[in-house]
């Protein structure tokens, strides 16, 4: 593992100013309720740490192979060295992670100033101050050494995810997206956290670099470790939205869109694809396991799109896309190639990023989500060519990086003659081009469909952050294209052809069907009956997790609720019963009367004698 | 006689008293009964002073028959005031300590 | 059989026997006439028992004094109603039982008492040996005693006062 280390206290400098920027904004009431200063705050917070971050990659060092690239204190104590360290790992998988999530929170920072204008004043420093506990611990994740150290900001992310998709708390639906979110992502947690306990007792430690030493070396107890990575790549399973714990990812977008493009397109989900890179020395152990993440990749990835074939809110078009494309990178690491993967995941987050708050845009002029209420922007090039770029990179398309990662991924997959997830992603590729050019052709060009006033002005903060993001992806795409040139040769030949005629092939279908209507959409659907159909329902999963949550968790309570009332409540109030009755009973021993107080006397004296007889004996 | 059967004697008159006591509605009755349990320890009293060739049980006996006196005319002065007011001797009705 | 115990035989038939009159009969002016006679029988125990001074006090104080203050609050209390008062007398079973269940206790000790030695022989005249304790050594009960029937008096002249 070779690579370059940056340095640690820059790191902490980036880590710890959204963090104070948190603080602020939370201890300082004052500084929350207004709007404009909680922005700047938090704005001038991440920039620094976008700064810092990019400076650490510029100032760092190559590493040779035995160098520890982090640096830990020791936290919980106990024989024989320290049970949990806390630190930081500066090397490139971070470096780069630090990047693009400083890069990506500034500009929606940015962003939402703009978009959410007609927020009340006090709840828009809410959510500044909820945007810098993210980043802190988005990034304070990226940086663990140690298994326990990312668990616990993966958990924070979690909580960030649930407050930010939960924004708007007086909407019902929000608030009962933002529950769903965090108790399927808590299901794959349920596994993290049990598989790194389990990781802890067969091996003594959490620590990345310890244990990839451990594993290079062969002291790792390697027929145990098949169970426990199953149960760490539940983890990334709920974060990242594999199936079946994907359910939560469409409904969160009835967040804010900013969020959604922050949190559910470039760094909260892609956390799930940052756990297996990072753990992958340890993972290369568990072939069973990578086989099935990469099964489970692929199907997801399929899945996802079929459904985003007949979705028609156009957020929720890009979150099914965001779950195929996570499939994508889940895939490859199971392939073997987690860089692939990776890399994907780099390149995704900013295009993704941006067709999101291109939706955004969208959403803005037209006032509705609704993909078959829109049209008619033919002539506003302002507001369609970023979300083009963007779409152009996710189908696939040169020079745009999506093709380049694309292929590699598809790459990667033939290396091992995985031949099966490699046909899913092909058909994913294929479905991609065509669910995307949909929407771009419903929503951009063709005849304007929506009723009432057209055109609402759409604040130029919002288009020049899009622009911006559809700079840096045509610019990474050439970057790839020209400068990086590891693509050329990388996999069989007959291979960028073949992923460029799936995208055009797409880009064709959805042109023919959508634009100049020469296929009619119904009896494509017709033809497709059964898929249409179990698409149009999400499959039945999200039912089927409806129905189990009201079984078992609701079932659950209400047997507590039961032995609470009658049994805990049940002894207290027979207790207290019963001493009612006694001293109910006991009162008519005092009849008021003296005779019966006689009777007393003459008991106690028949007791005495008694009890003097024993003793004579 | 030796002395078991004064003493036997006098532990019959005692539960005769009790019996009394517990058993009669009159509050005199059982002002009565008290007499008879008094009396019986009257006996008690001079059996073992004779017995044992004590003095001391034959003057305690006079004390004990003084103060009964005093504590019968008493004890006779109240139960004539509860009539007064309560227009009533019966002890079933005397209950005003009641719980 | 002496006459000793002839005598005692005797007394003690007569005091059992109104002693149980005193607690059983219905009217209670009997009641205190079988107290009368108990009391009377008492005396005559003292008698056997070789104290003359008591038997004298007995007579006096109890078969004299509290017979009659006795009859003399059944009258006040008994008139007033208009009727001689029946004695029906409550959970008698009860009653019963737990007399003879003391009864019981005590013969329990009496049983288990050596067997007694005879009468000694008594030092001198009795009254005078009372008199000489009563201002001897008893003399402070004695006072106290004085003291106990003053307020008596007292007391029972407060009860007798008349209302308003």
């Amino acid at each position: 593992m070779t690579g370059r280390v940056g340095a640690d206290d820059l790191a902490l400098l980036v880590l710890g100013l959204p963090f104070a920027s948190f603080l602020l904004l939370a201890l300082v009431r004052p500084l929350r309720r207004s709007a404009p200063a909680a922005a700047v705050v938090s704005i001038a917070a991440i920039a620094l740490a976008f700064v810092g971050a990019y400076l650490t990659l510029q100032w760092s060092v190559h590493r040779a192979a035995a160098v520890n690239p982090s640096t830990t204190w020791s936290w919980i104590p106990a024989d024989g060295g320290p049970m949990a360290t806390v630190g930081v790992m500066v090397d490139e998988l971070s470096m780069l992670m630090l990047l693009l999530v400083t890069l990506v929170s500034l500009l929606v920072q940015v962003y939402s100033w703009a978009y959410l204008a007609d927020e009340p004043r006090s709840s828009l420093g809410r959510y500044y101050a909820y945007h810098s506990l993210f980043a802190f611990s988005m990034l304070g994740l990226v940086l663990s050494p140690t298994f326990l150290q990312m668990f616990i900001f993966w958990e924070l992310v979690g909580l960030c995810s649930y407050l930010l998709i939960g924004f708007w708390y007086d909407r019902p639906a929000a608030a009962r997206a933002a529950v769903k979110a965090f108790w399927i992502t808590k299901l794959g947690d349920l596994g993290f956290v049990a598989g790194i306990v389990m990781l802890w007792s067969v091996t003594g430690t959490f620590d990345f670099w310890t244990l990839f030493t451990m594993g290079s070396m062969g002291t790792l107890p390697v027929e145990a470790l098949p169970p426990i990575m199953f149960l760490i790549y539940l983890g990334a399973v709920g974060k990242s939205a594999q199936f079946p714990l994907h359910v939560w990812l469409p409904d969160a977008m009835e967040g804010p869109t900013p969020v959604s493009a922050l949190i559910h397109a470039a760094t909260m989900v892609t956390a799930g694809v940052f756990l297996v890179t990072r753990a992958f020395p340890l993972f290369r152990f568990a072939p069973d396991v990578l086989t099935l993440m990469a099964w489970v990749g692929a199907f997801t990835a399929l899945l996802a799109a079929s459904m985003a074939c007949v979705e028609g809110d156009i957020k929720r078009v890009l979150a099914y896309s965001t779950i195929s494309q996570l499939g994508y990178m889940m895939a490859a690491a199971g392939a073997g190639s987690p860089e692939a993967g990776f890399l994907h995941l780099l390149t995704h987050g900013v295009f993704k990023a941006l067709l999101f708050l291109g939706a955004g845009v969208v959403i803005h002029v037209f006032h509705t989500n609704d993909l078959f209420r829109m049209g008619g922007l033919r002539g506003q090039p302002v507001v369609w060519l970023p979300f083009v770029v963007a779409t152009l990179a996710l189908a696939g398309v040169p020079p745009l990086p999506g093709f380049f990662t694309k292929e590699a991924i598809l790459a990667g997959m033939l290396e091992v003659h995985r031949w099966g997830p490699f046909t899913l992603l092909a058909v994913t590729a294929f479905l991609t081009a065509f669910y995307m050019f949909r929407v771009v052709f419903l929503t951009f060009f063709g005849r304007p469909h929506h009723s009432g006033p057209a055109h609402h002005h759409v604040p130029w903060l919002m288009h020049a952050v899009c622009w911006a993001l559809a700079a840096l992806t045509l610019a990474r795409g050439l970057q790839v294209a020209f400068f990086s040139g590891h693509h050329a040769g990388e996999g069989p030949d007959w291979l960028p052809a073949f992923s460029l005629t799936l995208a055009g092939a797409g880009i064709l279908l959805a042109w023919a069907m959508y634009q100049r209507a020469l296929v009619d959409p119904a009896r494509v659907a017709a033809v497709l009956r059964p898929i249409d159909w179990m698409a149009r329902r999400r499959y039945g999963l999200d039912a089927l997790f409806a129905g189990l949550y009201r079984a078992i968790l609701l079932g659950f309570a209400r047997l507590i609720g039961w032995i609470d009332r009658y049994l805990v409540d049940g002894v207290l109030n027979a207790l207290s019963a019963w001493t009612l009755r006694a001293g109910d009973r006991l009162r008519r021993l005092q009849s008021g009367q003296p005779q019966d107080y006689v009777y007393g006397v003459a008991f106690g004296a028949l007791l005495l004698f008694v009890l003097a007889q024993w003793r004579l004996r | 006689m030796p002395l078991g059967a004064y003493l036997t004697l006098a532990a019959l008159v005692f539960a005769i008293g009790l019996f009394g006591v517990l058993t009669r509605r009159n509050a005199v009755g059982i002002l009565l009964g008290i007499e008879l349990m008094l009396n019986a320890v009257n006996i008690n009293l001079v059996a073992f002073a004779r017995f044992h060739a004590d003095l001391a049980g034959i003057l305690f006996t006079l004390f004990t028959i003084s103060i009964t006196v005093a504590e019968v005319a008493v004890g006779l002065a109240i139960v004539i005031v509860i009539f007064r007011v309560r227009r009533t001797v019966e002890a079933d009705h005397l209950d005003l300590l009641r719980g | 059989m002496t006459a000793e115990m002839l005598a005692f035989a005797g007394v003690a038939v007569v005091l059992l026997a109104s002693s149980l009159g005193v607690v059983l009969t219905p009217n209670l002016f009997h009641a205190i006439l079988y107290l009368a006679v108990a009391l009377v029988a008492t005396g005559v125990v003292f008698l056997l028992l070789d104290a003359p001074f008591l038997f004298g006090v007995q007579l006096l104080l109890y078969a004299g004094g509290v017979v009659t203050i006795v009859v003399f609050a059944i009258m006040l209390t008994e008139r007033l109603v208009g009727t001689s008062i029946r004695q029906t007398s409550r959970y008698l079973v009860n009653g019963a039982l737990v007399s003879l269940a003391v009864f019981v206790g005590v013969v329990g000790f009496l049983v288990q008492a050596p067997p007694s030695a005879p009468r000694p022989a008594w030092p001198g005249d009795l009254t005078v040996a009372v008199g000489q304790a009563l201002v001897g050594a008893f003399a402070v009960p004695l006072e106290l005693l004085g003291v106990l029937l003053v307020i008596a008096l007292l007391g029972a002249l407060y009860f007798a006062r008349s209302e308003g």
